[in-house]
């Protein structure tokens, strides 16, 4: 369906209405294959709009939209992960179960499952809770449980909504390396987040607002461009010059 | 006790009901339905005269008890000199019942009804001898006319119970099935697990089928509760095949599966969902003939009666329970149950493209 070069995500004017909110608003974007792109905006800026469009849940009102080189659909589901921002997980099952299940779902046989959720649940370290039910976990046992659902059937694109939100540093700076392993075997991952300091742990950010791009480049570039030390400081530096023009 | 938290937790209860108008127009809409149609079926105006042929075989007082028969609100007469079809009339519930006349005035009096129907049989029984005093009065007979009652179906007087318990038994199938996936179905949704099911390759059709496969057989089991129990511990008689049973039930229990599924969507809590009950249930039980006759309706409700699959799923209980009717002559009440739960399994997929793109 597409080759390995073919763009993870194309968006173009993409437009996204909730009556009379926008929550896109003609958001440009283009995501390369196998990187890891962050999208950063503050609460309400059209993040989690623009993965529920990407997911295939949410059809845009207007634009364009592609992933690895096709509309979001059934066609697209079973190559795209999607982590949900809170955990959707099956609370009166074990986390292997949970992992199973969804591994089934997404075409792999009971056996295959298995051995990748085993796999999986040894990434996150949760070998010792494998048969624990999910409503006993702690949060940051769920939202890993979370994290590995979404990565069970080896997704060529992995849709994060804000993973590390409510995660303790430790934890936050594992889930970044598995991240990174995803990505080493040739996964794009799409991470949203509005803790600025992650975007440094990104290839290239994008920052948006009100449903619309703002900037983009390397977190390097952006700093260098906004005569910012943080990304923070850049964020709202292009928030403010993007303020100044519309008025 | 301070008043103020008091006042404050009371505001708020108000305050959350204003910003959920689905919530309170279901408060105002339930009521009114349920006592609109209990006041319609209670009420004597807008009803339908149930259809009672007479047979009446030169008997000297046929004129007097046709007029007087007719006259009652609650009954319809057809004259009728043929009294075979008149009795196939009753047993396909054409018609309510059948009185034949005698031709000689001390001959017998009989009234053929079905049998399988309390609702239907009693207004015809009492119309009947409502009637006959009145022509005993009018010939000045001093001893009451002698009636004689012939079943066509069920062995002798039914018990309450035997006259019952196919419709209990379609109600509470209905029901608890209704109730088990309506509210399983909300889970699915507000844990977020509906949208991983949505992103992912599983079509809305498979996400559907797999969710009444799941359901069917603990609702299955409740079904088979209350049917075991009303056979063995009520000494229900069934005098039909059980297969035939079996066959309603699995069929009622598909249909109720897949519109818990289908009318979870429009809830948007559990409070709607408990809410939609008395809406789902209430009508199909006053209308679908389980405790007032069909017949007797106005026609629209009797045709919106014909929608409701616990009408077909009743009658076809009561035939195979009491009547002892085999798979052939409820043929077309299973029909109609298919046709229920494939609507249903329609209804949810187009349901189910709200959370998909």
């Amino acid at each position: 369906m597409s080759t390995l070069d073919t763009p993870a995500i194309v968006a173009h004017r993409l437009v996204r209405t909730f009556g009379a909110v926008r929550a896109l608003d003609g958001l440009d974007l283009e995501v390369p294959a196998r990187t890891i792109l962050g999208l950063l905006g503050p609460n309400g800026s059209g993040k989690t709009t623009f993965i529920r469009v990407l997911a295939g849940l949410l059809r845009p009102t207007a634009g364009d939209v592609l992933v690895l080189g096709r509309h979001p659909g059934l066609e697209t589901a079973p190559h795209v992960g999607y982590m949900t921002q809170a955990p959707a997980l099956y609370d009166d099952l074990p986390v292997r179960d949970n992992l199973v299940f969804f591994g089934r779902l997404f075409g792999l046989s009971t056996r295959e499952a298995k051995v990748r959720a085993d796999d999986l649940i040894a990434l996150v370290s949760l070998t010792e809770k494998a048969r624990t039910l999910v409503r006993d976990l702690s949060g940051g046992m769920r939202q890993r449980t979370n994290l590995a659902c979404a990565m069970i059937h080896r997704p060529r694109l992995l849709l994060l909504d804000e993973p590390t939100v409510g995660v303790d540093p430790e934890l936050r700076v594992g889930l970044w390396d598995h991240f990174r392993s995803l990505n080493a075997e040739g996964s794009t991952v799409l991470v949203t987040t509005h803790v600025m300091e992650e975007a440094d742990r990104c290839d290239a950010v994008v920052l948006i607002d009100a449903g619309r791009t703002i900037a983009e480049g390397t977190p390097a570039e952006l700093r260098e461009r906004a005569g910012a030390s943080t990304i923070e400081d850049a964020y709202l530096w292009f928030a403010n010059r993007r303020g100044e023009k519309a008025s | 006790m301070k008043p103020g938290r008091v006042g404050a937790i009371a505001g708020r209860i108000v305050r959350q009901f204003r910003h959920d108008p689905r919530t309170l127009g279901l408060i105002v809409v339930v009521p009114l339905v349920v006592m609109m149609l209990i006041g319609y079926l209670i009420g004597d105006s807008g009803k339908e005269p149930l259809p009672v042929a007479v047979v009446a075989g030169g008997s000297p007082f046929a004129p007097t008890f046709v007029r007087t028969l007719d006259d009652q609100s609650a009954i319809e007469v057809v004259v009728t000199t043929d009294d075979e079809t008149a009795r196939r009339q009753v047993g396909e519930g054409d018609i309510a019942g059948a009185v034949e006349l005698p031709s000689s005035p001390g001959g017998p009096i009989v009234v053929v009804v079905a049998g399988t129907d309390p609702g239907v049989q009693g207004p015809v029984m009492a119309a009947t001898a409502a009637a006959l005093r009145q022509v005993a009065t009018s010939l000045g007979l001093s001893s009451p006319l002698q009636v004689t009652v012939d079943r066509l179906s069920g062995a002798g007087r039914l018990s309450t119970i035997d006259a019952y318990a196919p419709v209990l038994e379609v109600v509470f199938a209905f029901f608890f099935t209704f109730l088990l996936t309506s509210v399983a179905f909300l889970r699915e949704r507000s844990s977020g697990t509906l949208d991983r099911l949505m992103a992912s390759p599983a079509t809305r059709l498979e996400v559907l089928l797999g969710y009444l496969l799941g359901f069917v057989g603990f609702a299955l089991l409740q079904a088979l509760i209350i049917l075991a129990y009303a056979v063995w511990v009520l000494n229900v008689n069934i005098a039909g095949p059980d297969w035939v049973v079996l066959l309603v039930i699995v069929l009622l229990v598909i249909g109720s599966v897949n519109l818990g599924i289908a009318l979870s969507f429009y809830a948007r809590n559990e409070l709607q969902v408990v809410q939609f009950i008395p809406l789902v249930l209430l009508p199909q039980v006053f209308l679908g003939g389980l405790f007032w006759p069909v017949q007797t309706l106005w026609a629209p409700l009797r045709w919106l009666s014909q929608v409701f699959p616990l009408t077909h799923a009743a009658v076809a209980l009561r035939e195979v329970f009491i009547a002892g009717v085999g798979f052939a002559e409820v043929r077309g009440r299973l029909l109609a149950l298919v046709a229920f739960a494939v609507a249903m399994v329609v209804l949810g997929v187009l349901a189910l493209r709200k959370q998909r793109a």
